[in-house]
């Protein structure tokens, strides 16, 4: 009965639960936090919370002031601190939410041990089983912390901006920005707006870029490693790290080198005048299709010697047992390939190229330092180019044009469209894992 | 032709002797329509010797045809009498024949250009003789390897290492580089300096080199620390230890790792100005130590196929988790801790997006990232270029060596701690 009613207060009042148990101190600091909670809410949470609904009122203007009898500057509300600081309010209360569930369980668990007869843990062995049994404390703290103020918080943030009009019109301090619900995203995929007319060519361009630079690398890596793991090559060690010293070269530079050379007076053109395949300069990124077709080769360049590296390891595992049997049976290399080592390599490989295909259709690097999205078009809305992703694209739109809630809108886009892979890759991941295993 | 040698396949000698002769044969046949009709290589040859200031390349003719003469030499020699090593000394003859075949198609118009044999010319003047030549160089050199047993690989692979490692090296060139400028109509340097590189670390460089490589080395090293203890911390309690919510923790750490990282920059530089820490180096590596904890799938994947039976022994003889993490994981990790080592640090030496919008116009905090790319900037290109090269050279070595070094690891790290 007693037990009840102690574990009925401790939904109210933190800790009380530990206190009644003998954790004195463990319940002491649980009340502390609830308790500090509280003071915040009252003091600015609720305003906070309530300006999140109005992302403010007063627009920053000329206000009369009497007593001076002049007109003055009046700082209006600041829209994006408003619904920023509204979001830190939001974060904190799911973080006091879940520390409540945790004070809910641990004096229940403290309740039921002291029923049972059980030595429940004082301070000092609380402290001690963070190096043992409550280990994930110690070392999620750091990592959880982190992800929730730089990661969680911004993404939340990012997320609602989707929803307002922050665009280059309504920037603050100067102008308020309020709510709009979903009509970013139903300009942006519905309507003949210049935007949609932008927006559709550019998703394409994104989804043929990430499946042609995905399997070019990858059938490229692949058919590299196999000549070089394959018998009678002597120094496979030299040929890998000729091959892995521009996987080594930080993508930046090597990425800006291959830009330049690829210039109207780049290195590229002058040696091909020179060498006579041609009498003038080769638009490599300045016409629309040239600069996609560049863009994937040196993406090929750059890609081969990662796939060719990983591939190497698998390469390997395949038993060569295999491949003597096919041997004697009379299969040309072509038939080898295409019984044993495709089957076995898309049956490993099939996550990894899915990840990569994401990850490509987010492969801000080599678009942005190649080619930065040009070259241009008037077709586009601002700033878009013919070979801009969605990403860079999205970029472009924080950075340059401060359209903000278009860039949001992008961004919830793309994980949408992440989201649709990854979901194919797991449920394809999980139909292996009932097989019997590659055979 | 049922003769048999040891060591060789004699069933593509024919087609061995057919592909030489087709190439030998080239010789003979019209070279390029040039002015004055159509001339084989050999006349062409025996013209430039005429000619007083001849293209240097003119060389690489006359080794085309030697080579090819040899190669015909050693052909008809092995059809008299097949042996191991004069079929050898023919496949070493027949690769320099296909090389300089090969090189022939890049020099031809400056050969003949500079014999004054002909104006405007273009590869596609090449007639009939060249390119039977340049096939059946390959095709001759494919079929002798398959008689020696040779790998084949070997011409893929040197065409391949070419085009790999030509920007490199013209990267290299340009950093040592004496003319300065980015539109040079030649590939090698006229004159070699140093000058270039001193001109980065000079005191009274516009470019404050010293200081980029200094703020990019900090950053990086910190990374390297801080983010692969968070990153192994991590995937320790998510591959060794079970607790309620786990499934969760990582179900929303993958959510989160499809939405596109830099969506929110810009909440977290407003975040960081809120704290004070905007524009300065620690700003940076608390953004990246923060965010380093979505990387833990390899080493998870890794912890995973670490017996558990090691752990459980461990916790018998009354091991914390702690000491069980610092005594007996990480030392059977080692690859994967160099792996996760090399992987932050190398992140954070090349990273662009966030420390560009980080530091603005600030340019004491540049990195080097940001730095070289400012410099690559159009209106700066022409005057910095070499040194930009410079720059990119200094930047990439340590890289290149961290990466030929540890390459096993980063192998091995890879592929999990069980091998196959």
């Amino acid at each position: 009965m007693r037990k009840d009613i102690i574990s009925k207060i401790s939904y109210v009042v933190c800790g009380a639960a530990n206190v009644a148990c003998g954790q004195i101190l463990k319940g002491l600091i649980f009340l502390g936090i609830e308790i500090s909670y509280i003071l915040f809410m009252i003091l600015t949470g609720f305003e906070r919370l309530r300006g999140l609904i109005t992302l403010g009122e007063n627009v920053q203007g000329m206000a009369f002031n009497e007593e001076l009898g002049i007109y003055e500057m009046s700082a209006g509300d600041n829209s994006m601190l408003i619904l920023l600081s509204g979001v830190v309010t939001v974060v904190i209360t799911i973080a006091f939410i879940l520390f409540w569930l945790f004070t809910i369980s641990s004096g229940r668990a403290a309740l039921n041990r002291a029923k049972e007869g059980k030595h429940n843990n004082n301070f000092i062995e609380d402290i001690r089983s963070l190096a043992n049994k409550n280990i994930r404390f110690l070392f999620l703290s750091v990592p959880v912390v982190g992800l929730g103020v730089f990661t969680v918080m911004p993404l939340i943030y990012m997320i609602l901006m989707a929803f307002t009009n922050y665009d280059s019109n309504h920037q603050p301090p100067g102008n308020l920005f309020d709510w709009v619900g979903i009509k970013n995203f139903i300009t942006l995929l519905s309507t003949s707006d210049r935007l949609s007319a932008t927006f559709w060519p550019v998703l394409g361009w994104t989804l043929i870029w990430g499946f042609a630079a995905t399997f070019s690398c990858y059938f490229g890596g692949m058919f590299l490693a196999m000549i070089i793991n394959s018998k009678g090559i002597e120094f496979k060690k030299v040929w890998r790290t000729i091959f892995v010293l521009t996987m080594a070269i930080p993508a930046f530079i090597s990425l800006r080198v291959v830009a330049t050379m690829l210039g109207e007076k780049g290195i590229f053109n002058v040696l091909l005048q020179q060498w006579g395949f041609t009498n003038s300069a080769l638009p490599f990124l300045s016409n629309g299709t040239w600069a996609r077709f560049s863009v994937i080769i040196v993406n090929f360049w750059i890609g081969v010697p990662v796939t060719m590296l990983m591939v190497s390891g698998i390469l390997m595992n395949i038993p060569g047992e295999l491949y003597e049997s096919a041997k004697i049976d009379g299969a040309s290399p072509f038939m080898m390939f295409r019984k044993i080592t495709f089957p076995y390599m898309w049956f490993v490989t099939t996550p990894y190229l899915i990840s990569n295909l994401i990850s490509n259709f987010n492969n801000f690097n080599t678009i942005y330092f190649l080619t930065a999205g040009e070259p241009l078009t008037l077709n586009y809305y601002k700033g878009a180019g013919k070979t801009d992703l969605l990403v860079t694209w999205l970029y472009k739109l924080t950075k340059d044009s401060n359209d903000y809630n278009l860039a949001a809108t992008i961004g919830i886009i793309i994980f949408v469209i992440s989201a649709i892979f990854t979901l194919v890759s797991f449920s394809r991941s999980n139909a292996l894992k009932n097989e019997e295993g590659f055979s | 032709m049922n003769r048999t040698v040891i060591g060789l396949n004699l069933k593509y000698f024919f087609h061995s002797i057919v592909a030489t002769l087709l190439m030998f044969t080239g010789l003979f046949l019209p070279y390029a329509s040039i002015n004055d009709g159509r001339k084989n290589i050999l006349s062409i040859a025996l013209s430039l010797t005429g000619v007083n200031e001849k293209s240097g390349l003119t060389l690489f003719m006359y080794l085309t045809i030697v080579f090819t003469i040899m190669s015909f030499v050693l052909c008809v020699a092995n059809i008299i009498k097949t042996t191991k090593l004069s079929f050898k000394t023919w496949q070493v003859l027949q690769a320099c024949a296909t090389a300089f075949w090969t090189f022939l198609l890049f020099s031809s118009k400056s050969i003949l250009e500079g014999g004054n044999l002909v104006k405007g010319f273009l590869n596609k003047n090449l007639s009939i003789g060249y390119w039977l030549g340049f096939v059946f160089a390959y095709v001759a050199l494919v079929f002798i390897m398959r008689v020696t047993q040779t790998n084949r690989g070997y011409i893929a692979l040197t065409i391949m290492s070419v085009i790999w490692v030509f920007p490199i090296l013209w990267i290299v060139l340009t950093a040592l580089r004496a003319e300065p400028g980015y539109y040079v109509g030649y590939f090698f340097p006229k004159h070699l300096t140093l000058d270039n590189f001193a001109k980065l670390f000079a005191a009274d460089s516009v470019i404050p080199f010293a200081k980029w490589w200094l703020n990019t080395f900090i950053v990086a090293m910190c990374a390297c620390v801080i983010n692969t203890l968070i990153i192994l911390a991590t995937s320790y309690i998510l591959s060794r230890t079970r607790f309620a919510g786990r499934k969760a923790f990582m179900n929303i750490l993958m959510i989160i790792g499809l939405f596109p990282g830099f969506m929110s920059l810009i909440a977290v530089y407003n975040i960081l100005k809120g704290l004070g820490i905007n524009q300065s180096l620690f700003a940076l590596i608390v953004v990246g130590a923060a965010g380093a904890a979505m990387g833990y799938h390899v080493s998870k994947g890794f912890f995973d196929t670490i017996p558990r039976a090691i752990d459980e022994a461990a916790i018998i003889d009354g091991a914390s988790r702690l000491q069980i993490f610092t005594h007996i994981t990480l030392p059977l990790s080692k690859s994967i801790v160099v792996y996760q080592a090399l992987g932050a640090f190398l992140a954070a030496w090349s990273d662009y997006i966030f420390p560009s919008m980080l530091f603005g116009d600030k340019q004491s905090s540049y990195t080097v990232a940001v730095g070289l790319y400012w410099l690559t900037d159009f209106r700066r290109i022409d005057a910095y270029y070499t040194q930009f090269a410079a720059g990119a050279v200094i930047v990439a070595i340590p890289i290149v060596i961290l990466f030929v070094w540890l390459q096993r690891f980063y192998v091995e790290g890879l592929s999990g701690s069980v091998k196959g």
